[in-house]
């Protein structure tokens, strides 16, 4: 998969990554800031609001605790962002969220709250989001907004790959309905 | 709305559907204009999904990020280690390697005072600007030593940094005072690079304590505070257990 924000070679970035690697702090934190939108916007939809940034500490610790294991054979963003992915998904299945995850209730289509779309579509897309059944959730996040593809979403969630075409397309009916109103 | 034709419209959009299957959806999306209209509707979706902009926190994150990393989370093996552990060990340090650490410490000194003082916007030329280095290796522990354990026995509680300022300050007394009791048993040049180095941290602490005063909720600042009293307090560690494994 090909991230937005990769950093060419020999670029500033990769030379923090490089200090960091060593051992040095402030060029961690540059990296810190340069990504952490993207993870915690990751953390938000894939969790909650309430869980993203502890979340997102945890999973710069873990990077930081990580980066002796990182060889350049992707792009840091990448590697940084699937590590992301995992401590993600770790902590979904820790705390036993996706007990439902994979429901079909059809009652899930009631589960969000419709109405007309507004003039603030970006709130609107996030909420509805954060209103998504938790496995339909997971799902497009990680493939309409993050890029996966099903066999990369298969692996990491541990499902079959029909399983992920039909969330995610229970996702998007779900997202239509509330950002069109219908 | 046709649901056997909806519930194909993903795997349409993806290109995920075989060339017969395609060619069916499409044929039927060509005469059913409310199916026609669900396509038009999660095209959209997808749209939005794949231009969803990343939002930062809305809370700077570094703080607690950087306080973990001190207590324990290593970039590299060695790196960090929670005082605690440090207890039964045995340093043994050289006076180049003192003095190599020392370098160290003066650059991560001035590294964190030029941090501060660009905050206050009150550069002191006196303090080099560096990027602060990697940190100084922990020196091997070969055995554990008694004597070295007595005297790590007095600050063995120092588990952290980020405690408050009085059980800090104690910690740092009895550190000072352990190593008053065996600074006889250094040479003058080992306590002369003890005593400029803890000089120059006290300068960073005491200007991220200025900076602080002025921003109190600037996390930047608390972070490069947090650091600069774990450098004096392992100084001191370091120079007390060398004091005490000379004896």
């Amino acid at each position: 998969m090909t991230l937005s924000g990769e950093t060419p070679a020999g670029s500033g970035l990769d030379s923090d990554v490089a200090l960091a690697a060593g051992g040095d702090q402030s060029a961690f934190e540059r990296l810190y800031r340069t990504h952490v939108a993207r993870i915690h916007s990751l953390t938000r939809r894939m969790l909650s609001t309430q869980e993203a940034d502890e979340v997102t500490q945890d999973i710069f610790v873990r990077t930081w605790q990580k980066l002796g294991q990182f060889r350049g054979e992707s792009a840091f963003s990448t590697w940084l962002h699937r590590l992301a992915v995992n401590v993600v998904i770790e902590r979904r299945r820790s705390f036993a969220i996706q007990r439902d995850r994979m429901s079909d209730d059809p009652a899930a289509l009631d589960l969000l709250t419709v109405g007309p779309a507004r003039a603030d579509l970006k709130v609107d897309f996030e909420q509805a989001i954060d209103q998504l059944p938790p496995g339909a959730r997971e799902i497009f996040v990680l493939h309409d907004v993050e890029g996966y593809k099903h066999r990369e979403i298969a692996v990491m969630l541990q499902i079959a790959t029909g399983t992920s075409k039909r969330q995610l397309h229970r996702a998007r009916m779900l997202m239509r309905k509330h950002l069109s109103g219908d | 709305m046709h649901q056997e034709w909806t519930d194909q419209l993903s795997d349409y959009l993806d290109g995920e559907l075989s060339a017969d299957e395609r060619d069916a959806v499409e044929a039927h999306l060509r005469t059913c204009a409310p199916c026609a209209a669900v396509l038009d509707d999660l095209k959209r979706v997808v749209a939005r999904a794949a231009t969803a902009a990343a939002r930062p926190p809305d809370a700077d994150l570094w703080a607690g990020i950087a306080a973990r990393i001190e207590t324990g989370g290593a970039a590299s093996p060695g790196r960090v280690m929670p005082f605690g552990r440090r207890e039964a060990r045995r340093f043994t340090f050289t006076l180049p390697q003192l003095a190599a650490a020392a370098a160290l410490l003066i650059a991560v000194s001035g590294g964190l005072a030029w941090n501060a003082a660009e905050r206050i916007g009150a550069a002191d030329p006196s303090v080099s600007v560096a990027q602060p280095p990697q940190t100084p290796q922990t020196a091997d522990a070969d055995a554990a030593s008694p004597a070295a354990a007595t005297g790590a026995a007095e600050f063995a509680r120092v588990e952290n940094v980020g405690m408050a300022d009085a059980q800090y300050d104690a910690a740092v007394a009895d550190l000072e005072k352990a190593l008053k009791d065996g600074r006889g048993r250094l040479d003058a040049s080992t306590i002369a690079i003890v005593e400029h180095n803890l000089q120059i941290i006290d300068q960073a602490i005491n200007q991220a304590r200025d900076a602080l005063a002025g921003d109190p909720a600037n996390s930047y600042l608390s972070s490069h505070l947090v650091e600069a009293r774990r450098r004096k307090l392992d100084l001191l560690r370091r120079a007390t257990a060398l004091a005490t494994e000379t004896n």
